[in-house]
């Protein structure tokens, strides 16, 4: 909540030597946020926001006695001048207008009938109102925002004698019913909104949101209902809200005022109306309270004001803090016992309510700064720590020529690639390409390779979470990486050369890449017989990989093994073989390897047409290989080959 | 021995031929014609030989020697040549380089990886908890009331799912506050279990906690200055006797890091559910240095929200505030991001459009 203020308006109620640009900084610091200080004429304007939960500051008095508190606590002398207000008197004055209150939608309404000449404010009233974003109507209208601004506490005025009624009923309104708002607006009530009725059961107002245009003031208005109603705050915000009528009448009401106040906005509005608009009482003063506000008491400890706040602040000082912001207060003993006035009974319910109070008076900025002393009740070991493991892939993919993306978790029916009923869906999506909590990466990155047309070259990754639908409880959000490759010729080979490498450096051995267990082009890759992901070729220059990451955390380590370095060199040779092509390479490797324990090693070196070249290392631990002690294992893996394979050696 | 020693000529010029620099020349003259190279100890065997035959196998074992030595003589001049050649070319150094490959991680992740280090040296440990939550810790265990706007529908999203009797509805969480409860009430049954394991010591720790939460958050709101999904990081300290003064001290701390030594940090009343008291925590602007200026405040730029964490929320995760006390911060990853020098992006939505002309830029 904003609320625009003159400064020569603040100075009615505080007198201090203390500038303008003083005032802002010092509020700002201990109170309420002054967003902007903008010179007009020859004073100023505070443009202040106001936390929703102080209400008693939407109001030039409630800023007031902040201000007076503030200054004096920060060395600049200020006197705080609250309104004194007489009653008037009303003896012998007949009483207009029976008021039948229900007491659950309204806690207090203070009323009075008078006399008025309706005209144009004074120069100063205006002036005041408009520089506060409230525009000047007449002098009647007028008042009535005067008094909302000065007390914080929203005022109406009724025309009475076109009420034209012996009762008001305040009650609920019933759904159907239709109301015309003073600015000319139609609504369709939807029930449940809190209304005046006349003794023909006519709707003559809105309580609390807005008057009716059958009983506001005119330009013919001789004699006014002067009306202050203290309502219940959750009937208001659910009316303003579902008729959509957000007057600042409604969302004040909304917050929950002080309903102590009421009594002070009608006497501060009888007396702008004698000085302003010819004002005369001619009724008694109504005051129908059923809800009083019941005292409230805290106890507050010094113990805890230090613990909290984290300096010792002497219960004297906290003592003054508290009278001057307007809580009365006793110390006895180690403790403050604090009583809470009526306009903070919304917002102060507990200790720490109070030591807050304290604090910010005291002055956050007169705090020192320390670093909390450590403790360490975990410890933090990398292995366990998926972010360490989380960091070392991004790096890899970015040193291996990779982008990274951000793309959403929300996706469109399209890019969810699947049923929508076995999708988390959002309820209230902020539009269809935002509704479904995605359950793969790869869709979200191919669609940023086509939103990258200009690009004939991609590659792209994103580690970010999955999310799998549970019949019982909460999704399943589950950690993963996915990556997709663009370029002419792109190779399957090279995705998989990617993964191994990436995975080699977690540590993770015992991989195996099997034929596509979705069908198409590709590899499903496994860990140790757990399924891990997949590799997927969409066609010669486009290649994708998705894999679990949380899988990947399972098996990821930083286990290293020292093995004593060979003393003896090896023998290395290549032999080629042509082989039926879907003989798998694996299938082959394995075959030689099991020839002889002196071979530490076989790799495809090479391949071409039916014939592929294996890269064959022996070596023993203990002495120097001879071309007699390899050609007698060469002769044993050919043969093994030859029979097994029915391959042809080159 | 004749053979042996032609043998060993052979081998030795394969050797020299095979040598591709100096080194490796060195090497090969060291292993046949050095103190016990192959020819040195061969030349030696010449003694046991007979009379008659020594003087021929002299001859030639003379004969290889002065082989090797030519051919490496040879070798040496060919090798210092081709270095001397390739000295002699000429370099274009104006040319480009060949470069090993280079990706790019996208900022909000160098921002995490930042601001996670920044902390973990005073020792915050990083956790992340669902995106996908119940009620209950997005808002209810966090003091919000059940007619909070922020449960309304223009603010947060529901998930469409049947609600948990005493969780509530399915939300993506809209901060990182919800893994305040959650690490919460992990330490709590944490240290029940541990309470389980000494109860003959009847030692017990208490409750400490140093959390740095980074996850993804959701809104309900897309505009030059707020995206549907973003990042946030919270901050949650509790223990006996942490103060807002441990608070101060931790946001200096975090300010100076982040943004560089001469930026100052406050805080300033605020109001938030779950905190109590509640600040806002503003950092001096970049340009003026608190000053004033065209860009700022009157000197100070918002960084978000911190507080003292509520008692409403210790209860609810089962921790007495009568003897804790603790405090918290949740600020936009993005947020921070955008008020570190050169990158004041002038629309918000473009860190997640993934346009790789803006990607490749950082």
């Amino acid at each position: 909540m904003n609320i625009k203020i003159l400064d020569s308006w603040l100075r009615d109620y505080v007198k201090t030597p203390a500038t303008a640009r003083e005032i802002a900084e010092k509020l700002s610091l201990t109170s309420v946020s002054v967003e902007k200080l903008e010179k007009y004429n020859d004073d100023f304007i505070y443009e202040i926001e106001v936390t929703t939960n102080r209400p008693d500051l939407m109001s030039i008095l409630g800023i007031a006695r902040e201000t007076a508190t503030i200054l004096n606590h920060l060395g600049i002398k200020a006197e705080f001048m609250p309104l004194k207000l007489p009653k008037p008197d009303t003896k012998g004055l007949a009483n207009f207008i029976e008021i039948k209150n229900n007491p659950k939608l309204v806690n207090r309404i203070c009323a009075v009938v008078m006399e008025v000449k309706v005209k144009d404010s004074p120069q100063f009233l205006k002036e005041r109102l408009e520089t506060s974003d409230i525009r000047s109507l007449n002098n009647l209208i007028d008042v009535t925002n005067y008094v909302m601004r000065t007390t914080g506490h929203p005022a109406h005025v009724f025309d009475f004698d076109r009420l034209s009624s012996k009762t008001l009923t305040i009650k609920e309104a019933a759904r159907g019913n239709r109301i015309k708002t003073l600015d000319g607006k139609e609504h369709l009530l939807f029930g449940g909104e809190i209304v005046a009725v006349n003794d023909r059961n006519e709707i003559v107002d809105l309580l609390g949101i807005m008057g009716l245009q059958n009983s506001v003031v005119t330009s013919n208005t001789k004699r006014i209902l002067y009306f202050i109603d203290n309502n219940d705050k959750f009937h208001i915000r659910k009316a303003s809200m579902s008729l959509g009528v957000r007057s600042e009448a409604a969302i004040l009401n909304e917050k929950g005022l002080d309903a102590e106040l009421a009594c002070e906005a009608l006497l501060y509005g009888i007396k702008l109306f004698e000085q302003i608009a010819g004002g005369k009482v001619i009724s008694e003063i109504i005051d129908i309270y059923p809800n009083k506000t019941l005292d409230a008491e805290i106890d507050v400890s010094q113990s805890k004001i230090n613990s909290v706040i984290g300096i010792n602040i002497p219960l004297s000082i906290s003592s003054k803090i508290l009278s001057d912001l307007g809580f009365e207060n006793k110390i006895s003993g180690d403790r403050l016992k604090v009583k809470i006035p009526s306009f903070r009974s919304t917002d102060i319910e507990i200790e720490e309510d109070i030591i807050e109070e304290i604090a910010r008076i005291y002055g956050y900025h007169n705090l020192p700064s320390k670093l909390p002393s450590i403790q360490f009740s975990i410890t933090n070991n990398s292995v366990i720590n998926e972010f360490f493991f989380e960091k070392r892939v991004k790096d890899a993919l970015k040193y291996w020529g990779f982008t990274e993306c951000y793309t959403y978790s929300m996706v469109s029916a399209q890019l969810l690639e699947g049923p929508e009923q076995e999708a988390v869906t959002i309820q209230n999506p902020l539009n269809e390409d935002l509704t479904y909590m995605r359950k793969a990466l790869v869709p979200s990155l191919l669609k940023v390779v086509s939103d990258n047309k200009k690009h004939h070259e991609i590659k792209i990754f994103e580690l970010a979470k999955v999310y799998l639908k549970e019949s019982n409880g909460l999704p399943k959000e589950i950690s993963t990486l996915a990556g997709v490759i663009k370029k002419t010729n792109a190779s399957f080979y090279e995705v998989k050369g990617l993964i191994e490498q990436l995975l080699t450096d977690l540590g993770i051995r015992n991989l195996a890449f099997k034929n596509s267990q979705k069908g198409g082009l590709g590899a499903s890759i496994y860990v140790e017989k757990e399924y891990l992901g997949e590799i997927e070729v969409l066609d010669d220059s486009l290649i994708d990989f998705e894999i679990n990451f949380e899988t990947v955390l399972k098996f990821a380590n930083l286990k290293k093994e020292y093995k004593p370095l060979n003393k003896y060199p090896p023998l290395i040779e290549d032999i080629s073989v042509v082989v039926d092509s879907d003989i798998k390479t694996e299938v082959l490797i394995a075959e030689i390897k099991k020839q002889s324990e002196l071979i530490t090693d076989v790799t495809l070196a090479d391949k071409f047409g039916d014939s592929r070249t294996f890269h064959i290392v022996y070596q023993h631990p203990d002495k120097n290989l001879t071309n007699e002690d390899v050609a007698k294992i060469r002769k044993q893996i050919i043969t093994s080959l030859k029979e097994n394979f029915k391959a042809s050696i080159k | 021995m004749e053979e042996e020693l032609i043998n060993i000529k052979n081998t030795a010029l394969s050797f020299i031929l095979e040598a591709e620099d100096l080194k490796t020349l060195e090497e090969v003259k060291l292993q046949f014609l050095g103190r016990s190279g192959k020819l040195t100890l061969k030349i030696k065997d010449i003694t046991k030989i007979s009379a008659e035959k020594r003087k021929e196998v002299g001859m030639l074992a003379n004969e290889v020697k002065n082989t090797i030595e030519d051919a490496i003589k040879q070798r040496e001049v060919n090798l210092k040549h081709k270095t001397e050649k390739v000295l002699r070319q000429k370099i274009d150094v104006s040319n480009p380089g060949i470069k090993p490959p280079l990706g790019h991680l996208h900022l909000v992740t160098q921002a995490i990886e930042e601001i996670s280090s920044i902390f973990e040296k005073i020792g915050f440990i990083r956790a992340r908890y669902p995106e996908i939550e119940w009620d209950w810790y997005a808002f209810t265990a966090l003091n919000f009331p059940q007619n909070h706007p922020a449960r309304d529908d223009w603010e947060t999203f529901f998930i469409k799912e049947k609600p948990s009797p005493e969780k509530g509805q399915m939300v993506l969480t809209p901060h990182t506050s919800s893994g305040q409860v959650r690490e919460m009430e992990r330490t709590v049954a944490k240290r029940k279990e541990l309470a389980r394991e000494r109860s003959a010591t009847g030692v017990d720790d208490g409750i400490s906690i140093r959390m740095l939460n980074i996850a993804k958050c959701y809104r309900r709101q897309s505009d030059v200055s707020h995206t549907p999904m973003f990042h946030q990081f919270e901050g949650l300290v509790v223990g006996e006797n942490i103060s807002i003064v441990n608070l101060k001290g931790t946001l200096d701390y975090f300010v100076k890091s982040y943004f560089g030594e001469k930026r100052k940090s406050r805080i300033r009343p605020y109001h938030f559910q779950f905190t109590e008291p509640s600040f806002e925590v503003d950092v001096t602007c970049g340009v003026c240095l608190g000053k004033g200026c065209k860009l700022c405040k009157a000197g100070w730029l918002e960084l978000g929200g911190a507080g003292m964490v509520h008692p409403n929320v210790f209860k609810a995760t089962g921790i007495d505030p009568k003897k804790y006390t603790g405090f918290a911060f949740g600020w936009g990853v993005e947020r921070v991001l955008m008020m570190k020098d050169g990158i004041e992006i002038d629309d918000l939505r473009l860190l997640y459009s993934n346009k790789l002309e803006f990607l490749e830029q950082f």
